[in-house]
């Protein structure tokens, strides 16, 4: 069964939507069936949006728990500002699940009409023809725009100066403190917030005076067997020494200087002795809430709970500069298109709406601790008024993202494989070693043949 | 059941002797054993005998769900996987998987045979308990058994006060895998079992009884080895059932499973669509199609060997 | 075989035979029969309890069902509100009906299609009837699980993503099913079907007047596991499904979460739903279901 070679082309002409690419199917179906698809294209267009009849809107997500509880109000929210729009939403299991089903719905040809994508996962998606771009003409006559967001982060979610992602938040990595424990260890300044930390010396001393006050743990973080956590606290660190990496040629440029500064750092903190570097997830966020802990590494997304347990205890900040300069490991919940076979103008026009409605409703994103990307939210006083979210607010600013590749973000293979570097840091060989394993590690991940590499569906 | 046809005598006896000779040509066609299979044959070639073809095809290409009709490249993807070490870690859990259930699968089976056929009182209830959580989807077991084998609320450790990772430590999450699978399937065999332990004659028994054998000999000269073909038949099934497993792992391990507890199905699934590579994923499937193939003879082979020396 | 006899005779008699069948197996020793009945009632209860505990749990609030100390009894007593908040999303009823569809038209087509072929491969006579059976024999070991990539591939090819057709056609091969009807066609004697050919009737009417009606106990087997298996299969349908509102059961129920979390009590409730249609079915049917799957189960032999 040989496939035709992809064409891309334009869809039917359609005053409403352009839509800049189509998929390899629907360009066959135009040249099998041109006259008929551009008469059907003129009457939709004929018949326009006018009528208030219901557009319904597939919505993917893998967002669950509280995450899911949230998007599920805002959903309501954006029923209520425009109640044609009949959303179907449908949640997957997050991950390497969600993932997989999103691509192979694309390719099937019958995808949802709007999704959401990590940021970090675009480069598995975007460059191999699986989704739309947004149309931004369109977008802007809902009220967002590239001056909402923040500059890096709107153009992460290009490709090859595309428009393939819009975010709708970023989701750093971030510390946490216990309030009473730092006022007691001394950490506390006179008007009650957290003296800077910024240098690798002031955090190891502040975390040794967290033990001693605790009698246990200083900070607490929580890596082992976690696919992700150990690269998201290592990501974040490298890009304060001023490096990024890029991997989007045959070879890596990972840094072993940068790289060690961190590991060693890292080692310097876990210590074993102040603080063990042999937790799981679960384990550290139990000794955090427990009050065994000073200090607390681990992602925004935990604040809920942690607000639970410890009330006006807790406090939160981006993660200090420990080195050379400001930088947050961070991922970004953002709307995608996936490709499909037809796409009808309504329901594109649809899905634009649907994605600004939500990014003007994402003060309620907030409360699950996420830092909104549209900055008209970010800049309100009701914004400035949540806490501790407002503490870390910072951490949007500067967000690293992961390197752009068909094979990283979020809960890929690459995580995974990152995160291991860490067992080695604090577990097995220690620093040097752990460099060389993300070397050799990268390495072998580069060699595989890239399966999206030189063409689209 | 009547065996008798009702004979209809509206057609009339003896046909022209001219439309015998030479009856029109969609009267042959039509008529012909082909028109019969052709149905078959169509479902058949399309979505058997063209994606077998096909698949092999694609094994030989860099094909990608994002980009088909990729390039052959010869042998290149079944080189590359003859040094993949997941491919043989894969393979090396459903090795591990497909042995340590089957084993309890025929022998639980069995045991459950013989004393549901003692005629024990309570028939229906024996049935129905070890065979209904054959008919559950896999769902079902997925979802039940995540519950069951939950570390902090689960059933499991709760009762015995133990504190078992039963899914979530690597060490144990592919054994509790086999025993949520024994529980699942264990019925099918048992069923098939109790058919074959019904067809030995009564006379047998009721010869040795008058020979003065007691129950416990009983069993062992007379089910035991009237069961003996019936037991390779349901260990070749079983073996080939449990090889393609896929199913309960992908679900009991909250649909992401681990390195130690993928089947090479799932490496398969994995490989062809998380990762985009058909071609590399085909190749992968024919290994393994390879290895189930030469179990399936092996065992028709020794099935065949044991008959002729039973027969002799 | 004598699983496939049909019943004969009432209960008391089949009362008689157990009690026959006792005293051949167990013998009269009291140890024998206490010791069996003990194995029994252990392994029965142990095959039951994750059924019985997972029902129990699906009639609970979420928080009664992760409460330790686990209790028979929960604290705010039973509630049918998982169950309810099921329903009321409303997928259920979809992928219950999907499930209904695609099993009864695989069903149907597979016997229909099966029932065919078998009876050209056992009576009639043309060229290629040998080859094309051993091919249908050789293909009996091709699991096709294993084509996953290349269907999923032609799928696309063919636009069948997300549709009844992809989720039902690939379905409906079984050669395995072919060669346990040619075996029993092959057992029909061909006195009767001559008797009617003697009458004019060409090779369509022997099957359909003849032949078919004396098969109706293997179709009968046929069609119920070719059901079940089409009910509960969870491969195919789940990698040629990614619509929601096209998934069966056993596809839709693991795989779309409910957006508020994992929670085990809605979990076990529609757990409940999905095993509750073949659970009544083997209820009312128990001896059908029972016979069928051991003259079917048996045909690979």
């Amino acid at each position: 069964m040989s496939r035709s070679t992809r064409h891309s082309g334009p869809l039917p002409p359609s005053d409403r939507a352009p839509v800049p690419r189509m998929s390899r199917r629907a360009a066959l179906r135009t040249g099998l069936f041109g006259a008929g698809a551009l008469a059907a294209g003129g009457l939709l267009s004929g018949c326009g949006p006018a009528d208030a009849a219901e557009v319904p809107l597939q919505f993917w997500s893998p967002l669950t728990g509280g995450d899911g509880a949230l998007m599920h109000r805002m959903i309501a929210d954006v029923h209520k500002a425009a109640p044609e729009l009949a959303v179907d939403s449908t949640a997957l299991a997050w991950g390497r699940p969600y993932y997989t089903k999103l691509a192979m719905s694309s390719v099937g040809g019958r995808s949802p009409d709007v999704a959401v994508m990590h940021l970090s996962r675009l480069g598995g998606y975007a460059p191999a023809g699986l989704l739309h771009p947004f149309d931004l003409d369109l977008l802007a006559e809902y009220g967002a725009g590239e001056d909402d967001f923040i500059p890096r982060l709107w153009k992460s979610a290009q490709h090859e100066g595309t428009q393939f992602a819009i975010p709708f938040d970023t989701h750093p990595f971030v510390m946490f403190y216990n309030i009473p424990l730092a006022e007691e260890a001394g950490l506390l300044d006179g008007d009650g917030r957290l003296k800077p930390l910024d240098s690798a010396e002031a955090f190891v001393a502040a975390s040794h005076r967290m033990s001693e006050v605790t009698g246990d743990t200083g900070t607490a973080y929580g890596h082992v067997n976690d696919p992700a956590q150990a690269w998201r606290f290592f990501g974040g660190l490298y890009g304060q020494t001023g490096r990024r990496l890029d991997l989007s040629g045959d070879r890596h440029d990972l840094d072993h200087d940068a790289a060690l500064r961190v590991f060693e750092f890292v080692a310097e903190v876990f210590d074993g002795e102040h603080s063990p570097g042999t937790l799981n997830y679960a384990a550290a966020l139990g000794t955090f809430t427990d009050g065994r802990a000073g200090f607390f590494i681990s992602g925004e997304w935990e604040l809920p709970g942690l607000v639970e347990a410890l009330g006006e205890d807790l406090g939160a900040l981006a993660m200090p500069t420990f080195f050379d300069e400001p930088a947050s490991y961070a991922d970004s919940h953002s709307f995608v298109l996936p490709a499909r076979d037809t796409t009808d103008p309504e329901r594109f026009r649809a899905a634009h709406q649907f994605a600004a409605l939500i990014l003007k409703n994402s003060l309620t994103w907030a409360e699950a601790g996420h830092i909104p990307a549209y900055q008209p939210v970010v800049e309100s006083a009701a914004y400035a008024d949540m806490q501790p979210q407002a503490g870390y607010r910072s951490a949007g600013e500067k967000p690293v993202l992961d390197p752009r590749a068909w094979f990283t973000g979020a809960g890929s293979q690459f995580h995974d494989q990152m995160s291991v570097t860490m067992t080695v840091n604090l577990i097995g060989d220690g620093p040097e070693a752990a460099v060389e394993s993300m070397d050799s590690r990268l390495t072998g991940l580069l060699a595989k043949e890239n399966p999206i590499k030189g063409g689209a569906r | 059941m009547t065996a008798t046809a009702p004979p209809r005598d509206r057609a009339p006896a003896g046909p022209p002797p001219a439309a015998r000779s030479a009856p029109p040509l969609w009267r042959r066609v039509s008529d012909s054993g082909w028109a019969f299979l052709l149905p078959f044959l169509a479902v058949f070639a399309a979505f058997m005998g063209w994606p077998v073809v096909y698949g092999f095809w694609l094994s030989l290409t860099d094909s990608t769900l994002v980009r088909t009709g990729g390039d052959f490249v010869g042998l290149a993807n079944y080189a590359e996987a003859l040094g993949d070490p997941l491919m043989w870690q894969t393979l090396g859990n459903t090795a591990f998987f497909t042995l340590a259930s089957t084993v309890p699968l025929v022998v639980l089976a069995l045991v459950m045979a013989v004393l549901v056929h003692s005629g024990l009182p309570g028939q229906w209830l024996w049935r129905l308990s070890f065979f209904v959580p054959y008919l559950l989807p896999v769902a079902t077991v997925g979802l039940v058994g995540q519950f069951m084998f939950n570390q902090e609320i689960g059933v499991l450790n709760q009762a015995t006060g133990a504190d078992v990772g039963w899914l979530s430590e690597d060490s144990v999450a592919l054994w509790s895998i086999v025993i949520a699978t024994v529980w699942w399937t264990v019925g099918f065999n048992f069923l098939l079992y109790l058919a074959a332990l019904q067809s030995i004659p009564d006379h047998l028994y009721e010869a040795a009884s008058i020979d003065g054998a007691g129950a416990w000999a009983r069993l062992w000269s007379i089910t035991l080895p009237q069961l003996s073909r019936i037991t390779g038949v349901v260990l070749v099934l079983q073996l080939l059932s449990s090889l393609k497993v896929f199913d309960q792992i992908y679900l009991l391990m909250g649909n992401n499973p681990t390195d130690a507890t993928r089947s090479i199905l799932i490496y398969v699934y994995d490989t062809g669509f998380t990762g985009y590579r058909l071609g590399y994923g085909s190749a992968l499937s024919y290994i393994f199609l390879a290895i189930v193939v030469a179990v399936a003879l092996v065992q028709t082979w020794v099935g065949s060997r044991r008959n002729k020396g039973a027969a002799a | 075989m004598s699983i496939l006899t049909p019943a004969a005779g009432e209960r008391n008699s089949r009362r008689e035979a157990n009690r026959r069948q006792r005293s051949l197996i167990l013998g009269r020793s009291r140890l024998a029969r206490g010791g069996a009945m003990t194995v029994l009632v252990v392994m029965a209860l142990g095959w039951l309890f994750p059924l019985i505990w997972a029902t129990n749990s699906s009639f609970r609030t979420e928080a009664d069902t992760v409460a330790l100390p686990l209790q028979w009894i929960p604290e705010n007593g039973f509630t049918l509100e998982q169950y309810i908040g099921l329903f009321e999303v409303g997928k259920v009823q979809l992928w219950m009906t999907n499930s209904l569809i695609i099993a009864v038209a695989v069903t149907a087509i597979t016997v229909a299609v099966s029932a065919l072929a078998a009876y050209a491969f056992s009576r009639m006579v043309f060229r290629g009837r040998k080859a094309l059976f051993a091919l249908t024999i050789a293909a009996i070991m091709v699991p096709p699980q294993l084509l996953i990539i290349p269907l999923f591939d032609q799928m696309v090819a063919l636009n069948l993503v997300d549709t009844y057709a992809a989720i039902i056609l690939p379905q409906v091969v079984a050669p395995i099913m072919v060669f346990i009807l040619k075996k029993f066609f092959d057992g029909i004697p061909r006195e009767l079907e001559e008797a009617a050919r003697m009458d004019g009737a060409g090779p369509w009417r022997v099957f359909f007047s003849v032949v078919l009606p004396l098969s109706r106990p293997i179709l009968a087997a046929v069609s119920i596991f070719v059901f079940i298996n089409a009910w509960n299969n969870f491969l195919w349908p789940f990698i040629v499904t990614t619509d929601p509102s096209l998934m069966t059961l056993p596809v839709g129920i693991p795989n779309v979460l409910d957006a508020y979390g994992t929670v085990y009590a809605r979990n076990m409730a529609s757990s409940m739903v999905a095993a509750a249609p073949m659970i009544v079915v083997f209820l009312l049917f128990q001896r059908r279901i029972v016979r069928s799957v051991a003259t079917t189960g048996l045909g690979g032999q």
